[in-house]
């Protein structure tokens, strides 16, 4: 990679390995690694992703749209993401049943405030011309799918007794292998040419990586 | 002022153990082998380690006299009268006594008069604090010279009575406790000690330290290794709010444990201060030479390497050097003794101006601690 592209990926790591720890601070996610993490836990969880997964496609597309003729590569990457993920909420819904959830329940939760946080940014930077800053959104969150994958799908069943169908959403998005890796930066290498597009991405990434964590913080005001 | 490692030196008790002899040593639990020894060795990859205690696990060497074995040797290289010492600080996990701090009962054995003395406490970087704390009292100009010992005598810990007295913990209930067992089967025995100067040794290479850092992350992280709870959820007692001590035993509340789950966590934010010294521009990666790191690079998932070596601040792997396959890891005593044989192994040239990284991680409640140092010649 170039040597933007490098110090991107480094201002990268370390949002991400931040983003990763702070994540042990919130309160469901802390029952995890103590061990007293249930179903209901589980449930809350489930109820409060599916918003931000249905919106998700939605700031997918826009920013597939957003990008002119000259972000012709970029635009494939990001419409094939599109495609593979929009209907991932659906996953969640089965996952929420599977739990011992009743489905209006997942059906009828609104986005939480950290949700609306979230959704209300990448709207608005997926609006913009070239939103090549998105990389860094993309970034935090299929980060976040692996560590559900890897760490997270397994623990839960051990923790709640709950079979594998509860967690199919999580597990289906471990794919980030080798190859991801290779085009996230092939992709990187391709963008981020200066240090204008090396900071935009890195602050876009931190942004998102905190009103992630805002959402996951705000799971237990769900029903009130 | 600047301020040299201008002589080191080492003790480990006893012969070298095989891999296949630990449990001879430790002891097997209720007379059973253990079921997770073979996994858990043949994961950390130590082929010989060293013990403090016999094949009845009666404690051979306590820990101040491995501590005055690596100081002594030290000192007898030491281009420096004894006299000259000016401050003792020493590292443990866990002295030979709770009270009073273990520098003082190296000071005793090592007959040096009227001192200052530091004991740190903590786990592998309470060596890290010794010697960054040495290394300050010397800049500031209050000494001329500073030994800094660390040593560990953890088979006191991990030999088969502790396991066998624990009856209703959760070692005892459960078939295989992993977290219980797994620092059984990777901790052994040994001190190291480093002289530090304010000026490098007349004759052969010092070690001249560019700086020290070190980066907790308590506030975030849950206790991963330790000593003192039952290791129930939701149990906040520790070892010292039982009626007697021989109830927090029983409860499994003197065991050592490990969450392994946790552990990953160590190697993330071992990288992540990594990143934080190169992009503070402290670290340069190109101009490591040595890179003395107390995990061996097969402990790091390739991946985090490979995103390092794609940024462009990965440390080619012929620049790793430890000695913890054939020494053992002896947490906080493993720095001092690998910077030890570093300096006389054949295994690496060293050169005049060489800039040597020094990494040691603490899974405790994860505090990552890091020194350069550079190669002088007076």
């Amino acid at each position: 990679m170039n040597p933007n592209a490098q110090v991107c990926l480094q201002h990268l790591l370390r949002v991400w390995l931040g983003f990763e720890r702070d994540l042990s601070t919130v309160p469901l996610l802390r029952r995890l690694d103590l061990g007293t993490y249930t179903i209901e836990d589980h449930l809350c969880l489930l109820r409060n992703l599916r918003q931000q997964v249905i919106e998700g496609s939605r700031w997918i597309t826009r920013t597939a749209s957003s990008f002119d003729r000259h972000h012709a590569e970029i635009r494939s990457t990001v419409i094939s993401h599109a495609v593979d993920e929009h209907r991932d909420y659906e996953l969640l819904e089965k996952d929420y049943v599977a739990s011992g959830g009743q489905l209006e329940d997942i059906l009828g939760m609104e986005r939480n405030v950290g949700s609306e946080a979230l959704h209300g940014f990448l709207m608005y930077r997926a609006s913009r011309n070239n939103p090549v800053d998105l990389l860094g959104a993309m970034w935090i969150i299929e980060g976040l799918g692996e560590k559900m994958a890897r760490s997270w799908a397994e623990r839960i069943h051990e923790l709640t007794g709950l079979g594998e169908d509860s967690t199919r959403f999580m597990t289906y998005h471990g794919h980030n292998d080798g190859d991801h890796m290779q085009r996230f930066y092939r992709t990187l290498d391709e963008v981020c040419v200066d240090e204008r597009t090396t900071k935009a991405i890195v602050k876009t990434a931190r942004v998102v990586a905190r009103l992630y964590r805002l959402q996951l913080e705000e799971l237990n005001h769900d029903i009130e | 002022m600047s301020v040299y490692i201008t002589s080191t030196g080492a003790f480990l008790p006893g012969p070298p153990i095989s891999t296949g002899e630990v449990e001879d040593i430790l002891g097997m639990v209720n007379g059973q082998p253990s079921s997770l020894r073979v996994q858990i060795q043949q994961a950390n990859k130590i082929q010989t380690r060293h013990y403090a205690i016999d094949a009845n696990q009666q404690t051979t060497h306590s820990n101040t006299e491995m501590a005055s074995a690596a100081a002594e040797q030290c000192l007898d290289r030491a281009y420096l009268d004894r006299q000259g010492v000016g401050m003792l600080a020493v590292a443990s996990t866990q002295g030979d006594l709770p009270a009073p701090g273990m520098a003082s009962m190296v000071q005793a054995n090592l007959g040096l008069p009227a001192i200052e003395i530091l004991t740190t406490h903590g786990i592998c970087s309470s060596s890290m604090m010794a010697l960054k704390a040495a290394y300050n009292s010397l800049r500031v100009g209050d000494h001329e010279a500073a030994m800094v010992v660390s040593s560990e005598l953890s088979s006191r810990l991990l030999k088969k009575q502790r396991y066998e007295a624990a009856t209703d913990s959760t070692f005892a209930a459960k078939r295989i406790d992993f977290n219980t067992e797994f620092l059984r089967w990777m901790l052994s025995d040994g001190a190291g000690a480093l002289l530090l100067q304010s000026t490098p040794a007349p004759k052969g290479y010092s070690l001249r330290i560019d700086w020290v850092r070190g980066f907790s992350h308590a506030h975030a992280l849950p206790t991963c290794m330790s000593v003192g709870s039952a290791g129930h959820p939701g149990d906040d007692r520790t070892w010292q709010d039982y009626d007697s001590y021989a109830d927090a035993e029983r409860a499994g509340a003197l065991l050592l444990r490990q969450d392994v789950r946790l552990l990953d966590n160590i190697i993330r934010m071992g990288v992540d201060g990594y990143l934080r010294l190169v992009q503070e521009g402290v670290s340069e990666p190109d101009k490591i030479d040595h890179f003395l790191c107390h995990y061996s690079s097969h402990h790091f998932r390739s991946k985090i390497l490979e995103m390092l070596d794609a940024a462009g601040v990965g440390i080619p792997e012929d620049r790793w050097w430890t000695n913890l396959y054939t020494r053992g890891n002896t947490g906080a005593a493993s720095l001092f003794i690998m910077i030890d044989e570093f300096l006389r192994t054949d295994e690496v040239t060293i050169k005049e101006g060489d800039c040597i990284l020094c990494f040691v991680p603490e899974s405790g409640r994860f505090n990552t601690t890091y020194m350069q140092l550079t190669v002088v010649k007076n």
